[in-house]
């Protein structure tokens, strides 16, 4: 098997900022070389990075999923888009039972139906019991069986060959964020699709104890004789140094993509564009928890991408020894402890002829990364480099 | 038999034995299922194949806390993708700063056939849960005609320079935790519900399987190879052993 992973690594400083809360409303924290750390969960930057993709325009909205329990209601839209005679309620039947032909449970929410019944409205619409993640393409081929089944889509749901179709539907042509970030579908385990992608929590280079903002804030409307702040209270916030990193199986995410969105187009197409842009969203987004308090926003001063044959491999050991500010900042030996290591562990486990690297960085601090591969001018020309690199190796024959 | 060990260590591991809801906890060890998946996963074998993860599974399984790290609680929030209404809230366990060697034990040939797997994985390895990718390389070597109980006594301690500085003197044993031999008698064994018998998504099944805890005296580095090595925490020691400062 043709193996490719892409390891991408990033430093990036936050100022003052709670990205990623816990129960408690401070900042998410770990323990790591025995110091506390500032910790920005997976699932938070997965969760920026999916934001990313839709507002940055970085694909086509077809080539993106939505996960909902509303399946039903989102197919019985788009049954009514492909033919506009069709009744509401039509729509919503055609809908329910193309779904669970499908594979995907549903059922009518008991308080929404108690609840219409009490104010004398219309009966809500069935829902999955999960939250379901389709792509605008599966909806759409979905959409269509459910008009072809029209006439009587209970006994032409019932034969054996449209079910399959039914359910081939909803198992292929994934969207680019299921291909990337998988599909848990709890009673539906053959349309399961496992992520191509590794998101590691982020983790600050130093140690980092959180810290809390007392403030008060002033009744505009007072009289001079109430003195008194109109309310107080505390934020916990901290600044960090944080390394990022992610691999993506590329092979696994070829796979999961299966022969792409359109039929005019090379088979490495919607694998090239996919990460591209994967790694501009995740160079670019940010987690935006309490970010208009904070005004938090700021890029990575690093990145470091590597296109590799043999295992991936995380850097973040470089910086289980916490880094120390003596010298002003944490970002240059950050830097240059990552440059350091990256080599390191390369040249120990690696395999230069078949990995590439590049490197986009910011500023005079990361000088020594600069050594580590073939430097990008912008996000741009990195992204390009490497969906380029990633299409050549897709196209060459396994050895 | 052969042995095939593995080093786990990483900011984050979490590997669950029991829980599937909200409350995801973690054992204080690597479960047997979570790296049998593991090789599995980097061997490529596919989730509902369970005919290709029996031989996996029928390896002997144990693994030696050498820095046992210390839990943290993950808080975690999901919001419905279309109404913004919040989803189950759910609590995640980790161990932090944790290290371990994990080992099995069985065939050389496919004991090196996953050893290679290691090296150029089909789906890379992650330390019980997807968001914990190992720090550095997991696989430690590959020991032909050896024992599982003669590996973990004898690979050399891996914790971190860091703890190894902070704990100066250094711990006289390590628990293993290991599966009994077929003729041992598994008297004062616990029970732990982690034999892998499926992974297929619909219907993740385990056995429960025996398992013996053991203390071995620290087996110290010999020095050269291992990821570990290139640091030197004991020349203080050695230094501070001289002034008759530490005792044994």
């Amino acid at each position: 098997m043709n193996r490719i992973f892409l390891d991408v690594h990033a430093l990036q400083t936050v100022p003052p900022s709670n990205l990623n809360r816990d129960d408690t409303g401070a900042p998410k924290t770990a323990v790591y070389g025995g110091v506390p750390r500032a910790r920005v969960s997976s699932q938070a930057w997965k969760r920026a990075i999916r934001t990313c993709f839709r507002d940055e325009h970085l694909l086509d909205p077809a080539e993106l999923g939505v996960r909902t329990k509303k399946i039903v209601e989102l197919l019985a839209d788009r049954i009514a888009g492909l033919d506009p005679s069709t009744e509401r309620e039509d729509a919503l039947r055609l809908a329910d039972e193309t779904v669970k032909a499908a594979g995907f449970k549903t059922e009518v929410p008991k308080r929404k139906a108690d609840q219409a019944k009490k104010d004398g409205g219309p009966a809500p619409a069935p829902e999955s019991k999960y939250l379901v993640f389709l792509s605008s393409r599966q909806l759409d081929g979905l959409a269509r069986l459910a008009l072809e089944g029209a006439a009587d889509i209970t006994a032409f749901l019932k034969t054996k060959e449209n079910k399959a179709r039914a359910r081939e539907l909803a198992d292929t042509r994934h969207s680019v964020d299921i291909a990337l970030f998988g599909r848990m579908v709890a009673d539906v385990a053959d349309i399961n699709v496992d992520a191509a992608v590794q998101v590691a929590h982020a983790l600050s280079v130093h140690r980092v104890d959180n810290e809390s903002d007392y403030y008060t804030a002033v009744d505009d409307e007072n009289t001079d004789e109430e003195t008194g702040a109109g309310m107080i209270g505390t934020v916990d916030f901290n600044s960090a140094t944080l390394y990022r990193y992610a691999a993506l199986g590329v092979h696994q995410l070829a796979a999961n993509l299966g022969e792409g969105l359109r039929d005019d187009e090379p088979r490495t197409e919607p694998v090239r564009r996919a990460v591209e842009a994967f790694v501009h969203a995740f160079v670019d987004s940010l987690p935006t928890g309490k970010i208009n308090t904070f005004g938090h926003h700021t890029e990575p001063d690093a990145v470091v991408v590597k296109l590799r044959t043999t295992r991936p491999i995380s850097c973040v050991a470089a910086f289980e020894d916490p880094v120390r500010s003596d010298g002003g900042g944490h970002l240059r030996e950050a830097a240059d402890r990552l440059a350091a290591y990256a080599s390191d562990v390369e040249r120990a486990y690696g395999n230069p002829e078949t990995t590439l690297t590049w490197v986009l960085r910011v500023g005079p601090a990361t000088q020594k990364l600069a050594d580590l591969g073939t430097e990008a001018g912008t996000l741009g020309e990195l992204t390009a480099a490497v969906g380029r690199a990633v299409a050549e190796r897709l196209e060459k024959k396994p050895a | 038999m052969s042995v095939l060990a593995l080093r786990l260590a990483g900011p984050l591991q979490s590997w669950g034995a029991s829980s599937r809801f909200t409350r995801r906890t973690t054992e204080s060890a690597p479960t047997k299922s979570g790296v049998i998946g593991l090789l599995a996963a980097a061997a490529g074998i596919e989730r509902g194949d369970d005919g290709a993860l029996a031989p996996l599974a029928a390896l002997r399984f144990g693994v030696r806390i050498d820095q046992p790290g210390t839990r943290i609680r993950d808080f975690h929030t999901a919001h419905h993708g279309v109404t913004g209404a919040s989803m189950p809230l759910s609590e995640r366990y980790y161990l932090a700063d944790a290290v371990f060697v994990a080992a099995v034990e069985g065939d050389r040939t496919l004991l090196t056939s996953l050893d290679d797997a290691l090296r150029s994985p089909v789906y890379p390895p992650y330390l019980g849960r997807r968001s914990c990718p190992p720090a550095g390389p997991v696989d430690l070597g590959l020991y032909e005609d050896a024992g599982l109980e003669d590996v973990l006594r004898n690979v050399p301690w891996q914790a971190s320079a860091w703890y190894r500085r902070r704990h100066w003197t250094v711990p006289r044993t390590l628990t293993v935790l290991r599966e009994t031999t077929a003729d041992e008698p598994a008297v004062t064994a616990d029970v732990l519900r982690d034999q892998p018998v499926s992974f297929d998504a619909a219907h993740r099944r385990h056995a429960p399987r025996t398992v013996l805890t053991d203390p071995v005296p620290t087996p110290m580095p010999a020095g050269g190879g291992g990821p570990c090595d290139a640091h030197d925490p004991f020349a203080a020691l050695d230094a501070l052993a001289a002034l008759d400062i530490l005792e044994g």
